[in-house]
Order: structure tokens, then C-alpha cells, then sequence
């Protein structure tokens, strides 16, 4: 609880800042800030419960998400330093949106009550609006944020309509009494319209982490949006989405598990098929990004349909090591893209000979997005299929494992252009910050290959 | 009494609602959404809503409704020249759309209607009720959302404001 309030006052921080004249110190405040939050947030692990008449509920789940979430938002937010360097004069409004968006993350690890959920994914879904369209004179950007708008307000409409119809038959909005409604009825006796109202927030949740067959914004949104937000989208939205969908789920829908497997089965493969067939043979490296989140949103579609296996840890696992490789290798593209004026695949040319440092590090990123053993991608992968088979879904999981070898030969593809292929002579310069970030995720992604018990036992 | 107005407000409600989808010229569409608008306000009055009621009005039926007004007229939209779309996209729409259509009615016809029966003389629609409520069990949303509106703020400042240089 005290994680969310320190945030939301952080932010505001951020709005005063500008009035204080603060702007040049910003940044590291701000990561100060963040760094003293995840403290707090630490602090909280024993200190669970619920607060505020069973608004939010505090347990091991939402403060070990809540962590993955700050670290996240703490590696953007340094790399804003850089990245807004040439907007300085609006960088107090982008951090403040930055940390908003935290905020709504944190509220949907940790929400008890359908309100809180919807405020969660509207806090986060209004602030990248908003960042996706922040790039004013681009005609790419304005339409990446205009079709994240319109698409994301569609989708709140069946998320308020499957809340709504769910409220009509349980006649509440607390997870928990909607769960005892369905402990209290059997499969026959649930109302239809409770069914309609599970299938319609599943619409706009599966929207919300881009799984297919909703998954038609994410290439146009990754594409046209800054690529820091770009990142940011890719990593903070899809673990936020996740950790709800699991909370929703794992603490309400349990009962009706079975009832909503064989959808979720469905979006899986189609997302794994889609996102992996469409990712070969992409040119523009956030396209690129954008279909292989779509078959990691299939992966970790996976955990969800697993949820009798409990796979609360695997599905954390994954999510952390898809997000390290995730920024790792976008703190790399970033100043490849600035330095050679170009978003495609072709920017990564001859990078393994022009600053061998930067590709190693784009190199280890893609492996341990492919899946390939030391690093926590592989494990991620591992632990999930398991868990599924555990479960009894073995079609689904050779399903899984077939598109994730095909998935590797594209992850490949960005390694063979940086070592294979013949550069131009623009030279590739790198701040030091963006160094110190990749490096960073990297050693994570290695260090959780290595040592998986760190976060396997937590939750 | 009540029953009769409910089925001429749900009559009234549905056919602006298809007028709203059917008009040709923009700007009567948007003025049967205002119609729709008011009808949807009526129907939370015979729920006893009328802190619901007014503020809908006010907010949908005035704020938005003249915002959309200005921007069917300045961005000029008043003609029919919008392209359509190809017909196996209408198709898709019109399949799916249908779909979900049956669902629900099917949903309906098979829920007990008993499930429903709220208390008859329900106070919850009050503005002292709702200012209780919110203040009380729904106290955190009501703060949580102040960072929400705090987050469109500046996001329209952010996209709306002149550059110095």
C-alpha cells in the first residue's frame, strides 16, 4: 500500500519539480526516488493484508511483481536522462506521466476490486496514449497514439461491460465474493450472463497484452512510438497485464477455470503461430519486437491455462527474464537507431565490428529472448512448459516448443546482420548510461540463468 | 406506470441509438447520440438515480456532445464523402457483431429474472448516498482516480502546447 501512495507522491514530485526549476536534476532524483520505493516495497513483503475496505490486498504475488514492476520502470526512467536530453523543457511531464503509468501498474498486481482493476488499466492505458503519441510532428507517432486511443477505449468498453454483467449476477464487485458465488453454484447453475461477463474482461485483457487475435495495434503502436517507450510498453504493460489476468483468475475465476481453457488454448496457439510466423520475415526491428512480444504473450498464456499447476513463480520467472532481454536489447538498438538515422533491421549491419561491445550485448539479449540455455529465457520456457504438462496440456506445450524453435531463426537473424553482413561508415556512439543499462540486464538475464531459485521460491 | 415508461424510454433509447449508427450527415447523428443521451438519463431516474441522471446530462449530453459538435464542424465532416470499407470487412463486422447479439439474448432468456429483484425503494442513487459511499467504501478509487484525471491533464498539455523554439 505504501509502495503505491510513495509513487503517486513521487510523481507529483515530478509536476513540482518543473516549478522549482528542478529539471536538470530530475532524473536522478527520480531514480533516487524509485530506488527508495523499491526499499519500501521490499519492507512490505511480510507485511501483507487487505486496505482500504478490501480495495487492494498486499501478498507475496503483488509485492514480488510490484519489485519486477519498479526495476522496470527505474532502467527506463535512467535512460530518459539520455534519451529526452535534446526535451529538456518537457521532461518533468514525461517522467510524471512515466511514474503515473507505474502507479496503474501497481494498483492492477495488487487490485481486490473490479474498480481498482479498471482504474489499474486506465491509469496505465490513458498515460502511453499519451507517450505513444508524444512525438507531436511525426505522422508515425500521432498514429501509433490515436490507434492505441481508440483501440484501448474500445476494449475498456468490454472490460466495463463484462465488470458490469458480472455485477449484475454476483451482485458485487470484490474478487472474493465473486469467487464464493462460483464456489457456491455448480457449472450448471452459474448464470450465463456471469459466462458472457468472464469471456467479455478476457477480451480486454487479452487486448491489453496483445495476444492474437487482438493483437492487430501492437506492430503500428511499437512501430510509430519512441522507441524508450517502445520498450517500455513491451516490458511494463504486458507483465501489469499478466499479474492481473493471473490475480483475476487465480483469486475469482478459479471455479471457472475449465470453463474458459479452451479459449484461452485458442488465443494461445494463435498467438504463438501468428506472432512467430509474421516476426520472420519483419524489417523494421520495434516491428520485429512487437510480433515476438505477441508469441510471448502465447508462452505466458501457457501459466494462465496452467493455474492448477501453480505457476504463480514460473509465470514471475518469465516475466522477469522476458523483460530484462527485452530492455537489454532495446537499451542497445536505441543508439544504433540515433546514430545511423534508420529503424530497420539494416541499422544492425557490421555493429559487430563497429563497436563489438554494444552487439555482444544485442547478441546475449536475443538469445535469452530465443530461449537458449545460460540465459533466463531458456529457464522461463522450461518452467512454464513443465508446469503445463504437469497439467495435463502436452499438445499445447509441443505446440509451444515447435513455434519457439522457429522463433529463434528470426531472434537469429538481428546476430547473423551485426557479424555477417557489411557495414557503412557511420560510427555507432553509445552514452554511457545506455552501456551501463544493457550491461546490466544482460548479467541479469545470466544471473537468473544461473541461479533460477533466486525467484523460483518466492511466491 | 413505470413499466410503460421504461418500455417507451428503452423504445426511445434503441431506435436513436440505430439512428445514431444509420444517419448519413455527421451532425445528425451526433445530435440523435443527444437524444439517446437523455433517454439513458431518464431510465436511471426510474432506477433512482438522479445524482446519475444529472451528472450524465451534464457531462455526456453538454460537455462531450459540444465537443464533438465542434469537431465535426471544424475538422468540416459534414458531407458524405467517408469512404466506405470493403464489403468483407462489413461482413466480418456484421457476422460477429450478430454473434455476440445472439449470445447475450440467448443469456438473457435463460437467466431467472428473480436473481434481480433489487429492493423496490432504493435510496442508493442519492447524492448524499453516493457522497457516503464514495467517501467511505469506495474511498480509494475515488482518490486513486485523481491520478488518472491529473495523467489526461498533462497529457493534454503535453500534446497541445506550443514549442518555444
Amino acid at each position: 500500500m505504501n509502495t503505491l501512495i510513495y509513487t503517486s507522491c513521487l510523481g507529483l514530485f515530478c509536476l513540482l519539480a518543473e516549478i522549482l526549476n528542478l529539471r536538470k536534476l530530475l532524473v536522478p532524483l527520480v531514480v533516487l526516488g524509485i530506488t527508495v520505493i523499491f526499499g519500501v516495497n521490499y519492507m512490505e513483503w511480510n507485511q501483507g493484508g487487505s486496505f482500504y475496505n478490501d480495495m487492494l490486498r498486499i501478498d507475496h504475488f503483488s509485492v514480488a511483481f510490484s519489485a519486477l514492476v519498479l526495476l522496470v520502470g527505474m532502467l527506463i526512467l535512467v535512460l530518459t536522462a539520455d534519451y529526452y536530453k535534446n526535451e529538456i523543457h518537457h521532461i518533468s511531464d514525461y517522467l510524471a506521466i512515466l511514474i503515473f503509468t507505474l502507479c496503474g501498474a501497481l494498483i492492477m498486481l495488487s487490485f481486490s476490486n473490479m474498480a481498482m482493476l479498471f482504474l489499474g488499466i486506465e491509469i496505465l492505458s490513458i498515460s502511453l496514449y499519451i507517450m505513444a503519441g508524444s512525438k507531436r510532428f511525426e505522422t508515425k507517432s500521432n498514429e501509433a497514439g490515436f490507434k492505441y486511443f481508440l483501440m484501448g477505449a474500445f476494449a475498456s468498453g468490454f472490460l466495463l461491460f463484462g465488470i458490469a454483467l458480472i455485477y449484475g449476477v454476483t451482485n458485487s464487485f470484490h474478487l472474493e465474493k465473486i469467487g464464493m458465488y462460483i464456489m457456491n453454484h455448480d457449472a450448471t447453475t452459474i448464470s450465463p450472463l456471469f459466462y458472457i461477463g468472464m469471456m467479455l474482461m478476457l477480451v480486454a485483457m487479452l487486448f491489453k497484452v496483445a495476444a492474437a487475435p487482438f493483437h492487430f495495434w501492437s506492430p503500428d503502436v511499437y512501430e510509430g512510438s519512441p522507441a524508450l517507450i517502445t520498450a517500455f510498453m513491451s516490458t511494463l504493460v504486458k507483465i501489469a497485464a499478466f499479474g492481473a489476468l493471473y490475480r483475476l483468475f487465480a483469486t475469482c475465476f478459479v471455479g471457472t477455470l475449465s470453463y474458459a481453457t479452451q479459449t484461452l488454448s485458442i488465443v494461445s496457439v494463435a498467438s504463438l503461430a501468428i506472432g512467430n510466423f509474421t516476426a520472420l520475415h519483419q524489417t523494421n526491428f520495434k516491428r520485429l519486437m512487437a510480433y515476438s512480444g505477441i508469441s510471448h504473450a502465447g508462452y505466458l498464456l501457457l501459466a494462465i491455462i496452467a493455474l492448477y499447476a501453480n505457476t504463480a513463480s514460473a509465470l514471475f520467472y518469465y516475466s522477469a527474464g522476458y523483460a530484462f532481454a527485452t530492455i537489454g536489447a532495446f537499451a542497445v538498438a536505441i543508439p544504433v537507431f540515433h546514430s545511423m538515422q534508420n529503424e530497420g533491421m539494416d541499422a544492425f549491419n557490421g555493429l559487430g565490428k563497429k563497436n563489438p561491445l554494444l552487439a555482444a550485448l544485442l547478441t546475449m539479449s536475443m538469445l535469452s529472448l530465443a530461449g537458449i540455455p545460460p540465459f533466463a529465457g531458456f529457464l522461463g520456457k522450461y518452467y512454464i512448459f513443465s508446469k503445463a504438462i504437469a497439467a495435463g496440456h502436452v499438445a499445447l506445450t509441443l505446440i509451444a516448443v515447435i513455434a519457439s524453435m522457429i522463433g529463434a531463426y528470426y531472434y537469429l537473424k538481428v546476430v547473423l546482420a551485426m557479424y555477417t553482413k557489411d557495414s557503412n561508415d557511420k560510427t555507432i556512439e553509445a552514452s554511457p548510461l545506455y552501456i551501463m543499462v544493457a550491461v546490466f540486464c544482460v548479467a541479469m538475464s545470466l544471473v537468473l540463468g544461473l541461479f533460477p531459485n533466486m525467484l523460483m521460491g518466492l511466491i | 406506470m413505470t413499466q410503460y415508461l421504461f418500455y417507451l424510454l428503452a423504445a426511445l433509447s434503441v431506435i436513436s441509438a440505430l439512428l445514431v449508427v444509420f444517419s448519413k450527415v455527421p451532425m445528425y447523428s451526433v445530435l440523435w447520440l443527444v437524444v439517446c443521451f437523455f433517454t439513458i438519463a431518464g431510465h436511471y431516474i426510474i432506477l433512482n438515480a438522479q445524482f446519475l441522471a444529472i451528472v450524465h446530462i451534464i457531462v455526456y449530453a453538454g460537455a462531450i456532445m459540444v465537443l464533438f459538435l465542434f469537431v465535426v464542424m471544424l475538422l468540416n465532416l459534414n458531407k458524405e464523402n467517408e469512404q466506405h470499407k470493403n464489403n468483407w470487412i462489413r461482413f466480418a463486422a456484421v457476422v460477429s457483431g450478430g454473434i455476440l447479439f445472439l449470445t447475450l439474448i440467448a443469456a438473457m432468456r435463460s437467466t431467472e429474472v428473480l436473481a434481480y429483484n433489487l429492493p423496490p425503494k432504493s435510496e442508493i442513487g442519492f447524492v448524499q448516498n453516493v457522497g457516503m459511499k464514495l467517501f467511505t467504501d469506495f474511498v480509494l478509487p475515488f482518490e486513486i482516480s485523481s491520478i488518472l484525471f491529473l495523467s489526461a491533464m498533462i497529457g493534454a498539455v503535453v500534446l497541445a502546447k506550443k514549442d518555444k523554439n
